[in-house]
């Protein structure tokens, strides 16, 4: 019972949408015409648009394509390119490409676009319509909010950046002073250890002769040097690539492939995802191993000269003091002028227009997607990480698209191919966030961003635009919202 | 026992006797001759199993389920025999009707066997043994105390083939006579017309051809190495357009020499000096099933040959449309968002392709649920839009006990053993696998149940399937494939089926998707490895080639000789496989490869993107429009299957197919036929804007997008800035239907546009084939509501304002209009206005 009552009021449904659609267009509208263009075709003879030939109005819409560039056939598939406008009342109008007009499939959401009799097209406008306006209520509902929080962040950026400079300014003389401290206490200091130098010098001489007199030789000292040149070449070699490997990739091409050449040390196993790299560009595990050490060795090297120092030499306090001092300034001057080239290096980054991505330069955004941590640092670099095993993206290179996208490229190299790269697209969302990250390409990735910065103020007058005149449309269509 | 002659013979000719430890094993060799209908002369030498001593150890292969049954009941039971002694021979010859106007004679000894041509007072066409180089090496079992060597082992970069019989090879040569050159013997990237192998002026470091079915790595575009399938036929051509075929089914590696003029001092000395071109072919295993097909032309070759194999497959009409591939569509999201955009750019296409990685771990007939949760949900929205799905299935199979296909199979036993007779445990995709025993009729069937839509879970009738490293490819094995001495159903040794493995495959899949279908649907699979019979199974390409320019030149022999070895149905990945192809690269290919009887985009995972959109907007259009003209031509083009799936003619054929007396065309790989009525030249260089095109014959040609006309027999300087040269031939009738669509099963309704161009005598004819599939049933009478909308005359001067149609007894109107609609050129051409007669109807049209 409930489903037979259930069907009549729909079927009643259409029939009101027919009488709706019949009586507003069977007086003007010609079938698949914009409102527009209606009045191109008002005219008894009527030109192709391309102007290569004339048509009279039996031949408008009449299923034969008589203008190559398909003007006579607005409402039919006879012309391949052309363009089929359906009205679709109670949702947006939309021009098909008129291979879909009378395919079987229902593209128009008012049915408009399938009349010969083959398949039913229910009006499903005012429903799909429903949706759609919630949906874009929604989205303009987090553009206003996105709108508010966009003019703060600016407002705030302007102030940072206001600030930055002060402070770059102040550095900038405190540098200037400090030069000249450390100038002053240079001379003073080179003053003092030339004097000490004379000291030394002839203490020099009078040990010389007790050495003499001993006739000690400095073997020891030798010995002990050399072997510390022994451990620090021990460290090196690491690097060195694995020779047969590349080799192979090179000779192979094209050739009989078999597999084995100079791979006959290999296990079963090892052979098969060998050759099976070839197709995939995937390390095998040999490969991995190659590539991590070389990177994590410069820590060693550094601590070597500190150890270095002889202190052999009596110093008077002053001397002490006076180096101290020098000492001192020479840190103050350094740390001032890395921060000062810190600060220079940032003011110089392109934050937009409105300075409005100032606050992206500090940060970084990370998500985590299957076994993948995806870490994207704007302005620096971004990476893909997987345990202890990283792999660069891309490092900054710019916005893209006006502002609606970061781009990172030159990331680590890909097998026959170039180096890998990330483009962020962004959208606009309360809270800046990386959302989804993918990879169309082999090695170039896409991922999005959600974050207020992207609400422009534009973009929401075009969505209560558009929502606007759906409401319109609704209204002319005789349904309330709901 | 044959029908005509049997006889006995030394199983080899060599002049001197045998070593010691061979003669004492030499067996007698049983020979047949067979002659069947439509001039098929057919020769098998075997061991004689029954009266042998000492006893053959085992029986040597011979390759089942290729020769059809029906060939088996053409043959002719005429006892037309005679013996004569031929010219000043001292031995007799036996002559044996073979059809009318040829013999096979058989002579006694020396032995040599030839079919002769009365027509041209009997000379040879074609003969095996003229040059005595016949060998047989029989089989044998290590006596205890010999010594190990090559004949026992071989070792080869690290792996070790056993040979427990010995060596066991066969060998002997073919001579092609009144022949130009020789073609056929695929697979290879090279020439139509074989190059000679050894001879004067041969480079001493040419190999012979070689038929082994291999996975090989960036294959290059000009190599005479081996590739994916084996087709040991062979096909000559003459200037008098002259052909002849020769076909030795045996499914072990073979080599092919090609000898080149002067290659043997004997060779210049016939007493008939008659143009002729010597091989020497040479096999692993096996045993001696040759065929000879007498001709006389090109065409007849082919068909002579389909019926010994079997005629291809009649394909549904979405698997010659456009077909969307890569490696791989990521997920559903992507196959979503790739469907959509070729909507939003009005490009039809029928197939969207999944490679490997849609499955989980690569178990095939799964799917990853993470990336593709609702495969059935997928099918099912392209399907709506008329589009069907395919995946991908290979016969490795991962060893992995959770996985039930694996479980079942190992328990049954249906995994191929290694030589110590366990089940072949082998390197590939999936990590460890096993494969299938697909000689074996048994396991066929069962893995052909594998693809019910019950077992093949998410599968939906819109589904169907690829089958690729058939060969088969084992990346840990030799040469990238399965060792020989590995062990197949009842002690067959790999080494003597190995070239048919594929093909074992790829039927069972196809008779699986029979199954699944009731009988009713035709299936469509794809295979990357053939052998003689793939043709009635479906499809092949030509496997993993690269982009760039000289791969897309050598698409084009290597299409034309697949089809002129009886498959028609074959194609090369559009863009090439390995690497990215610049646009002007990817358009041209695209151009082309909307000829290809198999038309599928296809690109390996490192390569970016390559979809038709992403070019800009002007090479987006010039891709529309090249797979519009193929959407166009479909028509024409399922006539033309339907042709091969009647005649086994090719659907893309060499220019001397069809003018086989030409002899500016023997050597014109450029250029090809699509049926005989359209000429199509590629271009293969980087910033061509004009081509210039070899028309053949005496009649005019049409180019298909404006209407221009050109002379036969001559070569023209073309406009080819924005298509490649495509020409119709005056004197037929090509069928199209101009609407665009998104997929072809919406254009099933649609009206027809047929396009006459009359020849000097004002005549044309043409041929258009429909059918319901894939809802055929037997039960009723089928009938077509299609109309013609458009009839285009070429070649026929303006003036005419009316047309009258009878019986129906009504006027249209006749007017100028464009060939093609949206072409560059106004309306130039006559065309009938609206005619809307009904294909099925038998209708006039006089033009008043």
């Amino acid at each position: 019972m409930e489903v037979n009552v259930l069907f009549l009021l729909f079927s009643l449904l259409i029939t009101i949408f027919s009488l709706i659609s019949s009586t507003k267009s069977s007086s003007i509208s010609i079938l698949g015409v914009t409102p527009q263009d209606e009045n191109y075709y008002q005219t008894e003879t009527i030109k192709c648009r391309n102007g290569s030939k004339k048509f009279n109005r039996a031949q408008l819409n009449d299923d034969f394509c008589d203008c190559p560039d398909g003007t006579d056939e607005p409402g039919t598939s006879a012309c391949p390119h052309g363009k089929f406008y359906c009205v679709n009342v109670g949702h947006l109008p939309v021009s098909l490409h008129s291979s879909k007009v009378n395919d079987g499939i229902c593209d128009c959401c008012d049915g408009s676009d399938e009349y010969d009799g083959e398949v039913k097209c229910p009006n499903a406008c005012w429903e799909a319509g429903k949706v759609t306006r919630h949906k874009l209520k929604k989205k303009i509902d987090i553009y206003k909010e996105g709108v508010t929080i966009r003019k703060r962040e600016v407002e705030r950026a302007k102030q940072a950046i206001a600030k930055d400079k002060e402070e770059l300014l102040k550095l900038k003389n405190n540098e200037k002073s400090l030069k000249g401290l450390v100038k002053k206490l240079k001379a003073h200091k080179e003053q003092i250890e030339k004097v000490e130098e004379k000291e030394r010098l002839v203490k020099e001489k009078e040990e010389m002769m007790k050495m003499a007199v001993d006739g000690k030789s400095d073997d020891e000292q030798k010995e002990s040097s050399s072997s510390t040149t022994l451990d620090s070449e021990s460290n090196g070699p690491s690097d060195e690539p694995s020779v047969d490997q590349k080799d192979e990739y090179e000779n192979t091409e094209g050739m009989p492939t078999d597999g084995s050449e100079s791979t006959e040390g290999l296990l079963r196993e090892e052979l098969g995802r060998h050759v099976a790299s070839r197709w995939t560009g995937e390390k095998t595990e040999h490969q991995v191993e190659e590539v991590s050490p070389n990177k994590y060795n410069h820590g060693d090297n550094n601590e070597i000269p500190e150890s270095t120092g002889d202190k052999d030499h009596e110093n008077s306090d002053d001397a002490n003091h006076v180096r101290k001092d020098y000492e001192d300034s020479t840190t103050r001057l350094s740390d001032i002028q890395e921060r000062i080239a810190s600060l220079t290096e940032k003011l110089k980054q392109d934050f937009g227009m409105e300075k409005e991505f100032y606050f992206f330069y500090d940060q970084c955004f990370e998500t985590k997607q299957d076994k993948y941590v995806y870490k994207v640092c704007p302005y620096k670099d971004a990476s893909q990480e997987e345990g202890y095993r990283k792999t660069r993206l891309g490092q900054w290179e710019k916005f893209e698209n006006s502002y609606g996208s970061m781009l990172f490229s030159n990331g680590d190299g890909c097998w026959n191919g170039p180096g890998r790269s990330l483009k962020v697209k962004l959208r606009c969302g309360l809270k800046t966030e990386l959302t989804d990250v993918n990879e169309p390409s082999r090695c170039e990735y896409v991922a999005l961003m959600s974050t207020p910065i992207h609400c422009l103020e534009g973009k929401l007058e075009e969505l209560e635009r558009k929502l606007e005149s759906m409401r319109s449309e609704q209204l002319q269509g005789g349904h309330d919202e709901l | 026992m044959s029908s005509a002659t049997a006889t006995k013979l030394p199983s080899a000719n060599e002049p001197e006797p045998a070593p010691a430890p061979l003669a004492d094993q030499i067996r007698p060799l049983i020979l047949s001759l067979s002659v069947y209908h439509d001039g098929i002369l057919r020769l098998k030498i075997d061991e004689d199993y029954d009266h042998s001593d000492p006893p053959c150890p085992k029986t040597r292969f011979q390759v089942p389920d290729v020769i059809t049954p029906e060939f088996d009941s053409n043959k002719l039971w005429l006892q037309r025999l005679s013996t004569e002694t031929l010219n000043d021979e001292s031995s007799p010859s036996t002559v044996v009707y073979l059809s009318d106007g040829y013999d096979a004679v058989l002579r006694h000894d020396p032995f040599e066997i030839y079919v002769r041509d009365k027509q041209s007072g009997n000379q040879k066409l074609i003969s095996l043994n003229s040059h005595q180089l016949f060998d047989f090496e029989q089989l044998r079992v290590k006596k205890e105390g010999e010594e190990d060597g090559e004949n026992w082992e071989e070792r080869f970069r690290g792996h070790t083939d056993t040979r427990p019989y010995g060596p066991q090879s066969i060998s002997f040569d073919v001579s092609f006579y009144s022949a130009e050159f020789v073609s056929g013997i695929p697979e290879r990237a090279m020439s139509l017309a074989l190059k000679p192998t050894r001879g004067p002026g041969v480079e001493k470091d040419v190999e012979p051809y070689r038929l082994f079915n291999l996975d090989v790595f960036e294959y290059l575009s000009e190599s005479p190495f081996g590739l994916y399938g084996s087709l040991p036929l062979m096909i000559s051509h003459g200037k008098e357009g002259r052909s002849a075929g020769f076909l030795w089914l045996n499914a072990a590696e073979m080599q092919i020499d090609v000898l080149g003029d002067g290659w043997d001092a004997e060779s210049g000395i016939d007493w008939v000096k008659q143009k002729r071109i010597d091989t020497f072919w040479m096999s692993e295993a096996g045993i001696v099933d040759a065929f000879f097909f007498v001709g006389p032309g090109p065409k007849e070759v082919v068909r002579q040959y389909t019926s010994v194999t079997g005629r291809p497959a009649m394909p549904q009409l979405f698997s010659i449309a456009y077909h969307q591939c890569r490696w791989n569509y990521r997920d559903e999201e992507d196959v979503e968002n790739v469907d959509a955009k070729f909507d939003e750019h009005d490009i039809p296409y029928d197939v969207l392709w999944l490679d490997i990685d849609h499955t989980d771990g690569r178990r095939y007939f799964t799917w990853d649920s993470a990336l593709f949760p609702q495969p059935e949900e997928m099918q099912k929205k392209l399907a709506e839009k008329g589009r069907h799905v395919v995946t991908i299935v290979d016969p490795h199979i991962k060893r992995d006990d959770s996985f039930r296909l694996h479980k079942e199979a190992a328990e049954k036993g249906y995994y191929v053993k290694d030589a110590g007779g366990k089940d072949f445990d082998g390197w590939c995709w999936p990590g460890s696998s096993s494969y299938l025993d697909m000689v074996n009729p048994e396991i066929r069937s069962w893995w052909g149940d594998k693809f019910s839509y019950e077992n093949y879970v998410g599968s939906t009738p819109s589904l169907y399937i690829w089958n690729d490293m058939n060969e088969p490819s084992v990346f840990n094995g030799p040469e990238v494939s399965m060792p020989r001495d590995a062990l197949h159903l009842g002690g067959i040794e790999h080494r003597e089926l190995h070239n048919s493995y594929g093909y074992y495959f790829h039927m069972a899949t196809s008779n699986g998707l029979l199954k699944r279908g009731g009988g009713n649907d035709r299936p469509f699979v794809l295979s990357r490895a053939f052998f003689p019979g793939s043709q009635r199974y479906g499809p092949v390409w030509t496997g993993d080639n690269t982009a760039d320019w000289d791969h897309l030149r050598v698409s084009v022999p290597m299409i034309l000789t697949l089809g002129l070895t009886g498959i028609p149905f074959s194609g090369a990945d559009v863009g090439g496989y390995f690497g990215n192809p610049g646009p002007e690269l990817l358009v041209r290919w695209y151009q082309l490869g909307a000829f290809y009887p198999f038309f599928r985009g296809h690109a390996h995972q490192d390569t970016k993107r390559r979809e038709p959109w992403l070019f800009g907007e002007k090479n987006t259009r010039l891709i529309r429009e090249a797979i519009r003209v193929r959407y166009m031509l479909l028509p024409y083009f399922y006539t033309l299957f339907r042709e091969a799936n009647t005649t086994g003619l090719p659907v893309m054929r060499p220019l001397w197919m069809e003018f086989p007396s030409d002899e500016a065309t023997f050597s014109n790989d450029e250029a090809f036929m699509i049926g005989s009525s359209l000429l199509v030249q590629g271009i293969y260089t980087e910033g061509k804007k004009y081509a210039s095109v070899y028309l053949p014959g005496k009649e005019l040609w049409y180019d298909i997008r404006i209407g221009d006309a050109y002379k036969g027999g001559k070569t023209h300087k073309m406009d080819a800035a924005e298509s490649v040269p495509a020409l119709q031939r005056a004197g037929t009738i090509i069928p199209r239907k101009d609407r665009l669509r998104r997929s072809s099963t919406q254009m099933v309704k649609d009206p027809y546009t047929l396009v006459i161009a009359v020849n000097s005598s004002q005549a044309a004819e043409g041929e258009l084939y429909m059918d319901d599939a894939p809802f055929s049933s037997s039960k009723s009478q089928f009938s077509s509501k299609s109309i013609i909308e458009r009839i285009i005359l070429l070649g026929y001067a303006p003036g005419p304002k009316n047309a009258l149609i009878e019986p129906a007894n009504q006027k249209v109107e006749v007017e100028l209009g464009p060939l093609m609609l949206g072409g560059s050129r106004g309306s130039s051409v006559v065309t009938i206005r609206k005619p809307a007669v009904k294909v099925s109807d038998d209708w006039t049209i006089k033009i008043l």
